[in-house]
Formats: structure tokens, sequence, C-alpha cells
């Protein structure tokens, strides 16, 4: 997919670029607004990550320009402003999602591949890897052509490990993931093992190769070996 | 006390101190007039009697008419001559009564001897009339008071009108609004400098409410950017290759620290926001469907430190922010888990007007500090906030929350 990246904070933009690099990606980078409006006027993207504070201006006109020119690439937003306002504003001049700062790459990476999902097939949303095949909007897993059977959260979590495939995902982000980060939880996430526990043993039942490593303590990382 | 009450107060004191003052002179000035004109009287028949007896050689008649009487009686020769007036009570015979009286003794000489003169005279008229002069005086007094009083009103009502104007949209005046206060029109100077100051002081309030809104967010961005370079700093190290298990340990500790850092400067702004009443999602919320919502959100937490679980939800709606709904269950239910023991139980009992919830779990020793800023117990993983939200939370509304320690358990109960 192809990937505009508009952030002024050079660091934080740096990681975001290496976190999606790879895999076919193609990542363009904007550390202001005016280099954003170019590319935006000269290019067509899958998503646009962007800031809302530019030095040069605000990331809500990028995204009413964009409505202008009848754009449709999809756009998320990051935000250090955990504000209600400046999130409805977003949604409603056409952002496809909006994700607050400080964030986990994971979660980043997991996002646009939603974002990117629904861009691109619209209705057909289907995440095929390997032997593995997952329909998004039917909520169907299918090993080799057979169904299992997933709860909720390990669906959920099937589709995370898909979109950060081949990258550590710690337990921290996983847990926010799929309980929300507004619920303040201790910094102990070990019951988050019994679903990953639970996932893996439902795929290795259904003929699916082993893709699912712990590491370090801190995380998992789903992937081919 | 109001103030036109408090003025009519000290306005009617003072006219009653007045008007007994003067209706006091009065009465003792016209009682003076009337003695006068009765000892003159008297004189006048004094003097007729002299001329009576000097022309006759002997005394008249004692005479008893309506309201006059004459006795004589014998004297011994050597007494001095006398002249005195009296205040006496004398017998009526037409009116069948005692009245009082005005009484001139006197002595004449008649063929050498000497005799008492008491002429008395009917003081009934001369009373009545200070009597009717005064009922006069004390009757329009008494008008005059109430008339007062009734313009005082009337008067003071319509004019302290634009004051209570006013002060109606100051009590009413909500900053989220950013309305302004009306201008009254009156020509009273004090109103006009009232509204005006009004009218200040809401724009400076204003001012200063738009100012610290855009410090929260600046504050929150500028924090939260850093936080954010550090969190996908730790992501991307995290991709680079192999760790030890050593290397993992310090990665994770990392990352809790990060991780709280972040909650905290999180709660903190959240703290601000609902100082400043900065959270205008105000809806009508279903709390049992709510609650429910977040027990099946903190089912896992429950799971894991096998808790039990006892709920009684009776419907329950109540008017806040979504938002703050959700944190102010977030963290009493949070806490409930947390500052528990494995096997322990939660009990969550929703009524239409309040929410309780009890855990097992050991005494904390914070005494009544439970809802201050960073209190927390030692060995609490917490940012000693969360308390601290929802007593603000509730501070908000309008709701009280009450903590007790009961047998083993703690019990937080908020009363919508």
């Amino acid at each position: 997919m192809k990937i505009l990246i508009v952030e002024d904070e050079k660091s934080l933009l740096e990681s975001m670029l290496n976190y999606f690099t790879g895999e076919g990606n193609i990542c363009e980078q904007a550390t202001s607004s005016r280099a954003a409006t170019e590319k935006i006027s000269l290019y067509n993207y899958d998503c646009i990550l962007l800031d809302l504070g530019l030095p040069d201006g605000d990331g809500l006109e990028l995204l009413a320009l964009l409505k202008k020119m009848k754009k449709k690439d999809g756009v998320l937003i990051i935000s250090a402003r955990h504000s209600l306002d400046s999130k409805l504003e977003g949604l409603d001049l056409g952002a496809d999602d909006y994700l607050v700062k400080p964030f986990h790459l994971s979660e980043l990476k997991a996002r646009v591949s939603a974002i990117v999902r629904r861009k691109n097939f619209d209705g057909d949303n289907v995440i095929v890897f390997n032997e593995i095949s997952v329909d998004v909007f039917a909520m169907k897993t299918t090993i080799k052509g057979k169904e299992i059977i997933l709860t909720k959260k390990e669906f959920d979590l099937l589709i995370y490990f898909l979109s950060n495939k081949g990258k550590v995902v710690t337990k921290n982000a996983i847990a926010e993931h799929l309980w929300g980060d507004e619920m303040d939880i201790s910094d102990d996430f070990d019951f988050i093992y019994t679903h990953v526990k639970n996932l893996r043993k439902k795929m290795l039942e259904g003929g699916a190769q082993d893709y699912l490593r712990s590491l370090y303590g801190i995380g998992y990382k789903f992937g081919a070996l | 006390m109001k103030l036109s009450a408090k003025y009519n107060r000290v306005n009617l004191i003072t006219s009653l101190v007045v008007l007994a003052i003067t209706g006091l002179i009065y009465y003792a000035v016209i009682h003076f007039i009337l003695t006068e004109k009765l000892d003159k009287d008297l004189l006048v028949e004094e003097n007729e009697i002299e001329q009576y007896v000097r022309t006759y050689n002997k005394l008249p008649l004692p005479t008893s008419y309506l309201d006059q009487q004459v006795h004589y009686r014998k004297l011994e020769k050597n007494l001095p001559a006398i002249r005195k007036f009296n205040y006496t009570i004398y017998y009526n015979p037409k009116e069948q009564e005692e009245e009082p009286g005005r009484s001139l003794t006197t002595s004449v000489a008649l063929n050498g001897n000497k005799y008492e003169v008491t002429i008395i005279k009917s003081r009934v008229e001369s009373e009545d009339l200070v009597r009717i002069i005064l009922f006069i005086t004390i009757g329009v007094t008494g008008l005059l008071l109430i008339a007062l009083m009734l313009i005082n009103r009337l008067v003071l009502t319509r004019l302290w009108k634009p004051f209570y104007t006013i002060l109606n949209q100051m009590k009413t005046y909500e900053l989220a609004k950013m309305e302004n206060i009306n201008r009254i029109p009156t020509i009273i100077d004090e109103f006009k400098e009232l509204n005006d100051s009004a009218n200040a002081m809401a724009a400076s309030v204003r001012q200063d409410y738009t100012e610290l809104k855009s410090f929260t967010d600046n504050a929150s961005h500028e924090m939260m950017t850093p936080l954010a370079v550090v969190n996908s700093k730790l992501d991307s190290l995290l991709q680079t290759g192999t760790f030890t298990p050593a290397q993992g340990a310090i990665l994770e500790d990392i990352y809790h620290a990060t991780g709280r850092l972040f909650r905290l400067n999180q709660s903190l702004l959240l703290l601000a926001k609902i100082e400043n009443n900065l959270l205008p999602d105000v809806q009508e919320i279903d709390m049992k469907q709510l609650v429910a919502d977040k027990v099946l959100q903190f089912h896992e937490l429950l799971e894991k430190d096998k808790l039990a679980l006892i709920d009684q939800l009776k419907p329950a709606k109540v008017r806040m922010s979504k938002y703050l709904a959700e944190i102010l269950l977030n963290n009493l239910l949070g806490n409930a888990i947390r500052h528990n023991h494995e096997g322990g139980s939660v009990e969550i009992i929703l009524q239409s007007g309040s929410l309780q919830i009890t855990n097992t779990g050991k005494k904390e020793e914070l005494g009544d500090k439970f809802f201050e800023r960073f209190s927390k117990s030692p060995t609490s993983e917490g940012t000693g906030l969360g308390l601290a939200i929802c007593k603000q939370i509730c501070a908000l509304y309008s709701f009280s929350i009450t903590y007790k320690y009961l047998g083993d358990k703690h019990l937080f109960r908020v009363t919508f």
C-alpha cells in the first residue's frame, strides 16, 4: 500500500516510516502543511497519516482540501489533542479514524490496514495469509478452506496479528487494542495470555502452522518462521 | 435580610420614635393650654363671688350646676388666706357619676368670719378634646406610616428591578456557552456601573477560560509528543533483533514506566478538564446498560483473580457526560478489582438513585485522604488520581461519593 505520513516531529516520523516500510509498502513523508498539500495534489495514496498540529497550519485544513479535491484517500488523524471536539470535527470532515498520541506502532498499523482494506475491497474484505483466510465482515476464519470458530476477542486478536505480520507486538498494545485504553488496567497484562493461548491452539488444531511466538516476556510475534 | 427590608426597618423605627415624641409634646402643650383656660375661668368665678360678698355682704348660695360647683366652709379666724389650684374628682349629680375636675380653693372674709370657698369646674370636655386630638394624631400617623411603607415597597421593588435582572443573569451564566450579560435599560448610575462591571468580568473570565482551554490542549500536545516518540522508538527497538531475557525485562520496565507516565499525564489533563467543565457531551445515560457493558469489559480481569461478581442492576438514568460516566465506572471497577485478593468478590448494586460497589480487600491506612490526589497505598500501581477523578466527576454533577470499610470490604457509594 501507498502511504503518506504528515508529521512534523522528525523522530516520530522516522519510527513510523521504519515500521511501515517493507512488505511492498511505499511510504512518503511530509513535515509541513505545504509539503503535504503538494504531495496530495500530485499523487493518490491508500492512506494518509495526518498530524493535526503542523507548524504552518492546522491538519484539519488539509482534510478540507482533500474533500474539496474529491480525493478518495483514506485519512487517519494522529493527534495529541484528546478532545472530543477535534475528534468529531476531524471525523465530520471525512477522516476515517482518529488516533491519540502516544500510540503503539502496532495499533497504528492495524488501524491503517483496516482503513486500506475498507477502501480497496468494497464489501469483499478478506485477509489471506498462507493457509489462513479471514473474512473481516462476515467474521469468518478458514484454514485450508476449513472454518474454525473463534471468539470475538480471538478474532480481533488474529486480525491484529495479521496486520502486524513479522513484527513484535507488545502485550500492552494488545490489551489496549482489545479492551480500550480508557480502561486503566493494572500494568500486569498477563490476562491476555489466555486469549493468545486459545487462539494458537485453535489454529494449530485447524491445521495451520505455528506462527505465533512469545518474545522476551514482552510480547508476541506472528509470522512465518 | 434584604436591603429594602433593612431600610424599611430603620425608616419605620425612626418615624415611630419621632412621631411618638411629637405626640407627647403635642399632648402636653394642649393639656397645658386647656388647664390655663380652666384656671382663668375659675379666677373669674372667684372674682364674681368676692364682688357678690362685697355688694350684698353675704355669701352667694352654694351652687351645683352641670359642670360647676361652689362650696363654702367656715374657717378658723386666724388662719392665713389661701389660694390653691387642684386636680380633683367630684360627683356630678346630673350624670350621676364621678368626673374629673379642676378646683380652686380660696377664702373670703365676711362679717369678721373667714370662709373657705371651693369652686370646681368639670374637666370632662377638655379631656375629651385632648383625647380626640390625640386619636386624630395617632390615626394620621398610622395612615402616614402605611402610606410610606406601601410607597417604599412599590417604588423600591421597581427601583431594584434592574439589579435583580442582572443578578439573575449572573446566576444562570454558563461559561461554556460564551454568552454576554444583557444590557439593562436603566437611568440609575449604580446599576449601569454594575451592568458594565458584570460584563467586563464575564469578558475577562471568558478570556481566561479560552486561554486555559488552549493551555490544556498545548500542555497535552507538548507532553504527549515526546511520549509518543519514546513509545514509538521502543516499538521500533523491539523490531531490530533478538534480545536476551535480561534485556527483555529492561524493555518491559521501560514500557511500564512510559505507560504510567502516559496515564498520569492523561489523568491530570482530565482533572483540569473536569474542573473547568470542558466536557459538554452531557446526555441521558442508561446506567444499567453501561454498567453491564463495563462488567463485560472487565470480565477477563475478574477471571484472572478468580473474583466472584455479584450484581443487582435496576434501571437507572443519569444525566452526565458519557465519557465521564465511563471513566467513573472504569476507575471504581478497576479499583475494586485491583485492590482485591484472589478468590475475593466484587458486588455491584445499581438502583435508580445510587450505585454501590463493594469489594473484598485489606484495609488501607489512608484515613479520609482517600479521594485526595496522589494519595494511594504504597503497593498500588495506579496513578493515585483515579478516586480524585471520581470525586471531581461527582462534584461536577452534584453527586455524592462516600467510602466505608465494613468488615473486610471496601464500599464505595455514589448517590446521583
